[in-house]
This record gives C-alpha cells, structure tokens and sequence, in this order.
C-alpha cells in the first residue's frame, strides 16, 4: 500500500512555486518567489499603457527603445535591497483611475530563440495588505523570438469616495505581485506599488 | 439565492468568445482589429508573434488573437487552435499573385480537427484597391465550395482602412456562434 502511495506521488522539484499556491495567496510576499535567473527565456516587456476604457485618457505609458539590449543588465550579484528595488515598480496615477468603470491595458513584450508552452501571467492586488483583486490570464504559447502583445479590458470595482480618499491617503499601500509562469513552472515575479494623485 | 448567483457567474463566463485571425501577411489582420476597436491605423508594422485583445462587442466579451502571417509564423498557427469559437480569415483580394498560397493555407487550416466546428467569416479585404478581386471572385479562387457542408461560413468583402463591411462581418460571426453555443439562455 504505501509504495502505491509513493508511486502516485507527484515528483515536484525543490521550491518549486506552483500557480495553485501564488492564486491562495491572502497578502504581498515578503520577498521574490524566484530569482532574476529564472527567466531563462529571455522574456522582456518593453511596453506598458493603462489607460480609461471610455474616455481614453492614458495614465500610464512607458515604451523601451526597441533596439536596445533584450535584457536589462542587472548583475547577478546583486544586492538583495538593490534588487528588490529593481524588481518593484513604483507608479503614481491621478485620482481619476480610482472612479474608472473599465480600465484597458496593453502590454508589449518579446522573448528569446525557445519557444514558451502555456506561458501565463497571475497578478494579485492588494491594500494595505488585504487582497482587492486577482487576474489570471493564459497567452498559452509563444512563438521563439517573437514580439506579442496583450491589450485587456478590465472591470473595476466600485468605490466609495470615502474609500477612494483613502487610497489617495495611503500612496504605495496599493501593491500587487505579478507571478508569470511557464509550464507551471514560475520564472518571473515582480511587484508594483501604486500612489494616486489629486 | 446563492445557486442564482453561480449560474449568473457561469453564464458571465460563457459570454466570452475566442476568435482566431489568420491568413497570408499583409493581408490586413491587425489593422482590421484595430479599426474595429477606434484605434489609428496608420502605423501598423508586420506582426512578429500574436496580438491578443480583449473587446467588448454588442453583450460579449470577444478574445481575439491575431497571429502573424509571415511564412516562417504559420508553422505556429496551430499552438492557437485550441478552444477556438471562430476564426477570421482575412485575403489581400488585390494581391493576385498570392491567391493560390492564400487558398493551400486557408484548405489546410480547414482540416485541422481543432478547428472543425469553428465558425469561418472570410474578409475579402482591401476592397477600396482598384483591381481588387470582388467577394464572389475570391470565394470562387478559393474553392469555398469545396469545405465540408456543416461548416457555418460566410464571406465579406471589406475595406480595413475605410471601414466598409468590418461591422457585417463581426455582426455576423459573433451572431453565428452566439446562437451556437449560447442559444439556450
């Protein structure tokens, strides 16, 4: 009975972080899930724009020169408080995202010369350390040395005034965890911290 | 109360349609996504992988995923059949020289199983292009005749630059499956 047991077992590397376990998660993690290394595929997001569904009004851009080097140059070395720095972006959004109905957001990225099979991205948000909202999005394969890009619709919740003043109030207590993975392995985490301004 | 709100979230679910856009490069895939959804036109370079997007269309939620026509691209198509409500193919009907290609390609994808019960709209694109094959011409180059009975299918010629005949066509494909899968609301 027992060797069934083993045998049925599922054989899961050593800190391996699976979509199961970054989808229960309740609050920020502490730390990255996985080192910089783990991106094996080269995977480079080189642009990102949020922007009101209704009116237009974009947010948000950042566009990279796509001509530069595929990978940002970050030692491996790297000091662990210079690198959770570089693994955070910090945004500030006007006020005005807060009482968007749908937000649109678009996402440009490449990767390197291996093909990616069920390639998936999960984003937690939080605030003040309770969870807000989930998106699990599935872009399955992505075709080596490839250019793709992803432009999403989402509906916001509905806030009180009382509520949306107090996101204003509290800058970078809006925080989220992107978690991509690659064959249910995870190869990219990072972290975003959001401020709102009047 | 609480089952009234787990079908109502099902159903929320099923709202969302899967459409795959394909055919030869240049054929006007991406500028058609664009022009359906308001967005400019006038820079739009050669797609070198898949563009997703997500639109709001009439009461679906529409995931649309252009992928890349160029030669080297098409070996890939097949990674995006899966879960596939219905496809676009789009036809340069001004680039005579590459009617045969365009027709071998869209015949293979019509025997792919993954594909076969997808609803098919074929956008005779570039319509404002003097010279330009009319739909009926393009339907008879491509031996539309020829596909299996129970395809539901229907051509439109159209102008991705202009806008004419993009609404027929999305009007109707999104109909076509409408009523297919979502027919017992």
């Amino acid at each position: 009975m027992a060797a069934t047991k083993v045998a049925a077992a599922k054989v899961v590397p050593l800190n391996c972080v699976a979509p199961e376990q970054v989808l229960a998660l309740k609050e920020p993690t502490k730390g990255f899930l996985c080192p910089l290394s783990a991106n094996i595929y080269g995977i480079d997001f080189t642009e990102f724009e949020v922007k009101d569904c209704d009116s237009g009004e974009v947010v948000f851009s950042i566009r990279k020169d796509p001509t530069g080097p595929a990978m940002p140059s970050a030692p491996l070395d790297l000091d662990p408080e210079l690198e959770a720095q570089f693994r955070t972006i910090q945004y500030t959004f006007p006020a005005s995202f807060l009482r968007f109905k749908t937000v649109r957001t678009a996402l440009t990225f490449r990767v390197g010369p291996e093909p990616l099979s069920n390639f998936r991205m999960i984003e937690r948000h939080y605030f003040k350390n309770k969870l807000t909202r989930s998106y699990d999005f599935n872009f399955g394969f992505v075709i080596p040395n490839s250019t793709n890009s992803w432009e999403s619709i989402y509906d916001m919740p509905k806030l009180t005034e009382a509520q949306v003043r107090e996101m204003v109030d509290c800058p970078y207590e809006s925080r989220s965890d992107s978690f991509y993975f690659v064959n249910d392995e995870l190869v990219m985490h990072n972290k975003a911290e959001y401020a709102f301004e009047l | 109360m609480g089952l009234l709100t787990i079908i109502k979230k099902v159903k929320q679910k099923e709202k969302e349609m899967r459409l795959l856009m394909v055919g030869l490069d240049n054929a006007g895939k991406t500028t058609i996504v664009k022009r359906i959804n308001g967005e400019d036109t006038s820079t739009i370079s050669p797609t070198l992988g898949f563009n997703i997007k997500t639109m709001q269309y009439k009461n679906f939620r529409l995931n649309i995923w252009d992928v890349g026509g160029q030669k080297t691209l098409r070996a890939y198509w097949r990674n995006y059949y899966e879960q596939t409500d219905g496809m676009i193919w789009v036809v340069d009907s001004s680039d005579l020289r590459r009617l045969d290609d365009c027709r071998a390609e869209l015949h293979g994808l019509l025997k792919e199983e993954k594909l076969a019960g997808a609803s098919l709209l074929i956008f005779a694109n570039k319509q404002d292009i003097t010279g330009a094959l009319r739909p009926e011409q393009i339907a008879k180059v491509l031996q539309l005749d020829l596909m299996d009975g129970s395809r539901h299918w229907k051509i439109v010629g159209c102008s991705a630059v202009g806008g004419d005949g993009l609404l027929t066509g999305f009007d109707w494909i999104v109909s076509d499956i409408g009523t297919r899968i979502f027919m017992h609301e």
